[in-house]
């Protein structure tokens, strides 16, 4: 039933693998595509993943260093799988554990493992063990509850209990109807006995939920107690004037008179250092405190091998998780994030004199350079270059919301592109925000300007390409590339209008535009300000292009431009949450509204600033 | 007595208070002054070790596998060790193990494996850098054609770090997977790269700055004014084919790894 299971060391080499009967093609592809999708991309949360027909599953083993992975058919679903491979693990460990605990990969190498004895005993035990499982079986009458209960405890008398052994019902004085007075006495009797019985069953038992007797004053925890504070009435009254005096006099030390004089001081960041200093101090006495009370805790946790577990973690995952939220990471991902690095580091072998604490950050810390660094190469000018050799021109395409800085970004890297001896077509795809083609024009009026057409041969460097108002950008942008390849321009940037990710029939049109011209960029543009919304925007954006493409391999969003980025201070998570979600690099950081704010990525310097307290 | 005095007072002014030190140092205990002494002792001592070792430089006794993804730097790791064949997966930590050339004179190196992983290899290749003797860049032979910017980057990046350029270690570029037909010579491989070089050379400094003011490399590759190659390096430059796969026996059979081990073994 299974395709194929590995067993590989972290390094790279196949320690044991098994492959099912039938089964031809080699496992190395989608097991390569598992762990670049999954380990390296940080999305260790759930062990599963999907690779065209095969469904694998995986589970590292972080204290050797191991991953252990079986793949299977999708349309199969095997509920066995799980259990399958912890079986798996924990015997294999235990039965290689000499060639295993070597640090050096020699006696790796040398060694063969030969698993398959065991492999085929455990496999069949699982499979049993499904199979195994049958139906529950109808129970008869006999055994019902039903049968239990005497004829006499299931007459319902009006005014009387039910006979039934559940938690405390009140009997309750409801109107006696006609009956035998003696009748009524027995059953009276009879219910209050029950429930006298059911009262101390209750108590032996695990309670269920009442039923409030009366209402209950709500308490919230903020509350005075009394409302005698509240009247003012005799203070008022009185000493109406001392009274203002007194509120005055409250206000006075905090205001400073003629501190505001003058011009407005510039911000600063004396303030927030000031903060960090409270901050460590306040940490270092808390150690302090807790220290002598489990100094022999915490010493025997520093020195000697203590392996990892999810308990130990889980308090500094906590902190960590909040950390990262109050840095601008969306919600979602921190948690994802939190949750991969526990599976990276569960039943990892601390080392001496590292705490769980350091640990934790600094796998975190790691795993944050890593989604930060480009998982493919990103040198637009090489790739300009590239495209001149081959006669056409680079399209790059700007997308995103209303108001995020694309048009002013788009200026800015068209002068950046001037500096280095391109030229520029502007294809003003913006066709229904007012002033949007007078905006462009304005900067390539500027550019011009800057870069006059007699120092670059005569021709000017930047030209603007539109067609007015109204019109549909998707045969603008067609026009415009026609137009900058017969005229050897060498790129293309297109401009188009802002739209929100929920407007279905705007982002038609975008993947219309995307799909029809091809661009060689689509270039995501983000403010760095958003937070969870930076999650739902890249979401739909990717979603609404790849539906209306058209074609099997969908052109996506191929980098991100991160603007506004000196209007945060260090809270800087939405580089993380944006390159998480799309997995694309974070190519240009616009920093401010003149041409030379334009910026590169430094993912160290990010990751330091986001971890930093 | 007087003229004693006279005499001595502008020669050494500190005399009086010297000779109070000296009152004073042979009324204290003996063992109090032992004591003090080799307190002094292990203070000096300690500070002479500190100096040693924080100054020393690291010893370079690494041999780097580095490479794009899916090269074949782990089997070739595999290879050079054992002999052996082995399926290999993404590496996606490094390994490392002692290995001794099969000429009887050579030292005994370490030979450690990087991933190639795009998101990977710059953490690795900063930890592991500065105690680099020799790096093997391992290239696929077969697909060059297509990912020759992206080899190219990569290379780039190696050469122009700081603490790289500095120890200037040895590079031997190994053309991998020379037993698929359409493997390129590593003739062509070298010529290809000087090429590609030679325009990032203007690309890269033409690069924007980090948001933080920090420029990446500022080292400039080769002399200005000509066209790259690879022998204005500071370092030894040798590209050579190999294959971590042996060409026609399928897994089993020997690997063609015999230039790869005598340039290993001048080292």
């Amino acid at each position: 039933m299974l395709d194929f299971f590995t067993i590989f060391s972290k390094g790279g080499i196949v320690l044991w693998c098994f492959q099912g009967a039938g089964v031809t093609e080699s496992f190395t592809g989608p097991v390569n595509a598992l762990i670049r999708s999954v380990i390296l991309q940080e999305r260790g949360g759930n062990n599963s993943f999907t690779h065209e027909a095969l469904s694998l599953k995986y589970k590292l083993d972080n204290e050797f260093e191991l991953i252990f992975v079986v793949g299977f058919q999708k349309i199969l679903t095997l509920t066995y799988v799980d259990k399958f491979i912890d079986d798996v693990q924990l015997h294999f460990r235990d039965r290689y554990k000499n060639e295993l605990e070597q640090k050096g990969t020699l006696k790796l190498l040398n060694s063969t493992f030969a698993f398959e004895d065991a492999f085929s005993e455990l496999l069949k035990l699982a499979e049993e063990s499904s199979k195994a499982r049958s139906p529950v079986p109808m129970r008869s009458f006999k055994e019902s509850e039903k049968s239990q209960k005497t004829v006499k405890s299931m007459i319902e008398t009006k005014g009387g209990d039910k006979g039934k052994e559940q938690g405390g019902k009140k009997s309750k004085n409801t109107k006696k109807e006609g009956e035998c007075c003696l009748l009524r006495v027995v059953v009276r009797m009879f219910g209050s006995l029950l429930h006298s019985v059911a009262n101390v069953l209750q108590l032996l038992k695990s309670p269920k939920p009442q039923k409030p007797k009366e209402k209950q004053k709500r308490v919230w925890d903020n509350a005075g107690s009394s409302d005698k504070n509240l009247d003012y009435s005799d203070k008022n009254g009185a000493g109406s004037g001392d009274g203002e005096k007194n509120l005055e006099a409250q206000f006075d030390p905090r205001v400073q008179i003629n501190s505001m004089k003058g011009d407005l001081l510039s911000v600063d960041y004396d303030s927030s250092e000031n903060g960090e200093e409270e901050e460590e101090e306040e940490e270092e006495e808390e150690e302090v405190g807790g220290g002598f009370g489990g100094m022999f805790g915490m010493l025997k946790g520093l020195v000697g091998s203590k392996s990892l577990s999810r308990d130990d973690m889980e308090p500094v995952l906590e902190k960590m998780r909040d950390h990262l939220i109050a840095k601008n990471v969306a919600a979602d991902i921190a948690s994802q994030l939190c949750d991969s690095v526990a599976k990276k580091l569960e039943g990892k072998v601390m080392g001496t004199f590292t705490t769980v604490a350091s640990t934790v950050k600094q796998a975190l810390q790691d795993s944050l350079v890593q989604i930060l660094q480009p998982k493919r190469r990103v040198d637009i000018l090489r790739d300009v270059m590239e495209a001149q050799s081959q006669r056409r021109p680079f399209v790059i395409t700007f997308c995103g919301v209303n108001g995020v800085g694309k048009s002013t970004n788009l200026a800015k890297i068209s002068y950046w592109l001037i500096e280095n001896g391109f030229s520029v077509l502007i294809a003003a795809c913006d066709t229904f925000r007012a002033g949007a083609v007078e905006q462009l024009r304005t900067h390539q009026r500027r550019l011009n300007s800057l870069h006059p057409p007699e120092k670059h041969g005569g021709r000017p460097v930047v030209q603007l390409y539109e067609k007015g108002y109204g019109k549909d950008a998707a045969g603008i942008a067609m026009e415009a590339i026609a137009y900058a390849r017969n005229q050897a321009f060498d790129v293309v940037l297109v401009d188009t209008a802002g739209r929100m990710q929920d407007n279905a029939p705007l982002m038609t049109a975008l993947a219309k535009l995307i799909a029809v011209n091809m661009p060689d960029l689509v270039l995501f543009v983000g403010e760095a300000l958003v937070g969870n919304e930076a999650v739902d925007q890249l979401v739909k954006f990717n979603q609404a292009l790849a539906d209306h493409s058209m074609s099997d391999k969908p052109r996506l969003i191929d980098g991100i431009v991160l603007t506004k980025f000196d209007t945060i201070d260090d809270k800087v998570g939405a580089a993380i949450s944006m390159t998480y979600i799309t997995g694309q690099p974070i190519v240009f950081v616009g920093t401010g509204q003149t041409y030379n704010d334009l910026r590169s990525l430094n993912a160290r310097a990010v990751v330091s600033a986001l971890m930093k307290a | 007595m007087g003229e004693k005095t006279h005499k001595d007072s502008p020669e050494n002014p500190f005399e009086p208070f010297i000779e109070s030190l000296r009152q004073q140092v042979e009324d204290q205990d003996p063992v109090i002054l032992i004591g003090v002494i080799v307190a002094l002792a292990v203070v000096v001592i300690t500070c002479v070790f500190l100096k040693y070792f924080l100054t020393s430089k690291t010893v370079q006794s690494a041999i780097l596998l580095v490479g794009l993804c899916d090269s074949g730097k782990t089997l070739l790791f595999i290879r050079l060790l054992s002999g052996k064949f082995k399926r290999t997966q993404t590496s996606i930590t490094d390994s490392s193990a002692p290995y001794r050339a099969k000429n009887e004179r050579s030292s005994s190196w370490t030979l450690i494996d990087l991933p190639g992983h795009d998101s990977l290899r710059f953490q690795y290749l900063e930890k592991f850098k500065s105690s680099a003797r020799a790096i093997v860049f391992v290239v696929d032979s077969a697909i060059f054609q297509k990912e020759v910017r992206d080899v190219a980057e990569f290379l780039y990046m190696l050469l122009t770090d700081t603490v790289i350029s500095r120890n200037a270690p040895t590079l031997l570029v190994a053309c991998n997977k020379q037993d698929i037909t359409m493997a390129k010579s590593a003739k062509l491989i070298q010529h290809q790269l000087e090429k590609e070089l030679n325009t990032l050379r203007v690309t890269r400094s033409a690069a924007l700055s980090a948001q933080d003011g920090s420029v990446g490399g500022s080292v400039y590759l080769g002399k200005k004014g000509k066209d790259f190659e690879f022998s204005q390096l500071p370092m030894r430059v040798e590209f050579l084919e190999c294959s971590a796969r042996s060409s026609s026996k399928g897994e089993e059979g020997e690997a063609d790894i015999e230039s790869l081990e005598k340039s290993l073994a001048k080292l």
